[in-house]
């Protein structure tokens, strides 16, 4: 239990969508230990976004209880809350979000600034973890003069650069070919291996989500299958329904 | 790489728009820096002029209520007719003097408080020059300054108490060569230059200016005077008082103030109506440089806030990757408030380089030419009072070419004051915009395209 990073206990989050009332988590419990690579799958509306925004911390649970390195997030007010997001959190996006006017060296050292790490070393600190994603020589490219799968990189280099307890990766293969999307998978396996670097990553895709140790499939809020634990909650069900019967 | 280098690189992302808005607060900040100094310089001239029109006002009226108090008598001339060679005659205007009998009779008679004599000898009578005497034997004579020597340029008047001094008008002391200090010999009797009086004033001059008793010294004419003139304790006694001195002698004549009062009357409303015009002028340059100093300021707000706030609409993405990444509310409102400070402030630096050059051109552009007219008040040896108008301006305040000079200029404290003006409205322009920027949900920022 000491190595839990993540656990997340009855979440359930609520919102309203004009008149209509969207119930993307229900009931949701989970545990993530240090140094697991997750994948969460699922179809469209699954909630799988909302799960991984809820755990970074960028939106907020209707109720239920995330811990974090041990620290209740769900009490958290903002003004405390962004520390978390700051110093725990390490976010991959889909669509890479690089700040478009800063380099790619900028990109990971804004980063650090922001988290107040590194002060004085941050330039040389950008440029190994910028040459530990394969950037090494693109330190001043503009992201507008990097291909996607390298704006990628220069995106895992950043949320690297944080030192995070978790990285929240959002579809991170979803915009990439065929080509970028392996390298990409691949390089976070291997940091997932040889730094335990512990990753939660959304994706629709099985390919990418088979390079992890664990898939979690969400449907209509819940988490329906849990691959790793062998616990197979749709064949559970089932069977309680048999003995049911 | 701080806010300062994040702010200064995201407005070069955007080259145009921000050159766009910097030309734009530019303007804005220029009219806000050189207002307020041509305002003061503007103020500063009319209030001059004010100034001016109010003191010749009180110098008037107490001209006009010491002159209605005031009786003046002599001997007019007359004409003496002389034979010239031995077949033809002359006349000559000739001057006559009172002596010392009338002067005490004219100091007995009730309700005259002073009896100041003057002395005053045409040039055809004595030499070349005209001698004038001045009773400064005591402090008396102060009753009325007019007698003295209206506009000295060099040296001093004359004192209470001088003997063997004179001051000479500008075309005597050339025609001596003599200067301040120097020495003029007259009848035998040397006197020291103590003043020059300058001619340009519309009063006549007097060649040489001595004492009384000097005066009828060189003369030799002791105990005698040209003029009285008599100070009477009330208005209201004057007309008796010249009755009595008329029937002293039916030849005197003998002139009031009182009919000052009715001269006076009119140039108190000129003196009035340019010192009303001054005062609205005044009012006007106020009024229109708040009223444009208002304008500039609300400009440059508005633009900081639009612009500030198509900023934040275009960058939500940009604010939603910052909060994940864990930026908190200060650090963006900071980011966004910080760059509107700094587009002020580029607008302020240029903004002041531009003042600098068209502080003149600009301000009579915007702001109420000021009021400059200038009145002189002065006395004609009659006694009448003249008012005259200087519509060009005032001495000091032409240059050497003669043309007006508005001297309004931007100043270290103004350069200063307009980037600390800058940087609050760049502030003031930028608080919405960044705290909408601070308060957004990360969330949904993300979800936005």
């Amino acid at each position: 239990m000491n190595d839990l990073v993540l656990k997340i206990e009855n979440l359930t989050k609520i919102y309203k969508l004009g008149k209509r009332e969207v119930q993307p988590l229900t009931n949701l419990s989970l545990e993530v230990e240090k140094g697991e690579f997750t994948a969460v799958m699922g179809p469209s509306g699954s909630g799988k976004t909302t799960l991984l925004n809820v755990i970074g911390c960028i939106d907020k649970a209707s109720s239920g209880k995330i811990q974090i390195d041990n620290i209740d997030i769900t009490r958290l007010p903002e003004s405390k809350l962004y520390k978390i997001r700051r110093d725990k959190i390490g976010f991959i996006f889909q669509n890479f979000n690089l700040i478009p006017y800063l380099n790619a060296r900028e990109n990971v050292e804004l980063a650090m600034e922001l988290a107040g790490k590194f002060q004085g070393q941050r330039g040389e600190r950008a440029k190994e973890f910028l040459a530990t994603v394969g950037l090494s020589g693109r330190e001043q490219h503009s992201p507008q003069r990097l291909s996607q799968g390298e704006q990628q990189r220069v995106a895992i280099a950043r949320a690297l650069a944080k030192d995070p307890a978790i990285i929240l990766a959002d579809e991170p293969t979803g915009n990439l070919d065929v080509t970028n999307k392996q390298e990409i998978v691949k390089m976070l396996a291997n940091l997932n291996q040889k730094q335990g670097t512990t990753i939660i990553m959304v994706t629709h895709d099985e390919q990418v989500a088979a390079q992890t140790q664990r898939m979690l499939y969400l449907n209509d809020g819940k988490i329906i299958k849990d691959k790793q634990s062998q616990k197979d909650a749709l064949l559970d069900s089932l069977s309680k329904s048999k003995e049911a019967y | 790489m701080g806010i300062l280098t994040r702010a200064t690189k995201n407005l070069s992302r955007r080259k145009t728009r921000a050159l766009i808005v910097i030309i734009a607060l530019t303007l804005a900040l220029t009219m806000l820096i050189i207002l307020p100094p041509s305002i003061n310089a503007r103020e500063a001239l009319t209030r001059q002029a004010f100034n001016g029109l109010i003191s010749t006002d009180s110098n008037l009226n107490a001209t006009v209520t010491m002159s209605a108090t005031e009786i003046q008598c002599d001997y007019p001339p007359f004409f003496n007719t002389s034979m010239i060679g031995s077949s033809g005659t002359s006349n000559i205007l000739t001057q006559s003097f009172m002596n010392d009998s009338l002067y005490y009779k004219i100091s007995l008679i009730p309700d005259v408080t002073n009896v100041i004599p003057i002395f005053d000898v045409w040039a055809v009578s004595y030499g070349p020059y005209e001698i004038y005497g001045v009773p400064v034997e005591n402090a008396s004579f102060q009753m009325d300054p007019t007698i003295l020597p209206a506009n000295i340029t060099d040296g001093r008047n004359l004192q209470v108490g001088d003997s063997g001094v004179v001051v000479l008008d500008e075309a005597t002391a050339k025609n001596f060569s003599v200067s301040i200090g120097g020495t003029v010999t007259l009848s035998g009797h040397n006197f020291t230059v103590v003043g020059i009086e300058g001619s340009e004033l519309p009063q006549p001059t007097h060649g040489i200016t001595m004492s009384l008793a000097d005066a009828q010294a060189i003369t030799n004419m002791t105990g005698q005077a040209s003029a009285y003139k008599i100070f009477v304790d009330n208005i209201d006694n004057v007309n008796t008082v010249i009755t009595r001195i008329s029937s002293l002698d039916p030849k005197l004549q003998v002139l009031a103030g009182l009919s000052q009062l009715n001269v006076a009357e009119p140039l108190q409303n000129q003196i009035s109506e340019l010192t009303q015009a001054a005062q609205n002028n005044l009012n006007q340059i106020q009024d229109t440089g708040l009223l444009e100093i208002t304008v500039a300021v609300v400009a440059d707000v508005a633009i900081i806030l639009f612009i500030m706030l198509y900023s934040v609409r275009e960058r939500t993405r940009e604010i939603g990757t910052l909060k994940s990444m864990g930026a908190s509310n200060a650090t963006i409102l900071a980011q966004f408030m910080f760059e509107g400070v700094l587009l002020s402030l580029i607008a302020a630096v240029i903004a002041i380089a531009m003042g600098v050059f068209v502080v003149p051109t600009l301000s009579s552009l915007l702001l109420p030419t000021p009021v400059q007219t200038a009145v002189g008040m002065s006395q004609l040896p009659n006694g009448t009072i003249v008012l005259t108008r200087i519509t060009e301006g005032p001495k000091p305040f032409l240059t050497g070419n003669g043309s007006n000079v508005i001297s309004a200029s931007i100043t270290p404290e103004i350069m200063l004051l307009g980037l600390g003006a800058a940087m609050l409205l760049g502030a003031l322009g930028s608080l919405y915009p960044a705290l909408k920027a601070a308060r957004t949900n990360p969330a949904e920022a993300m979800r936005y395209e």
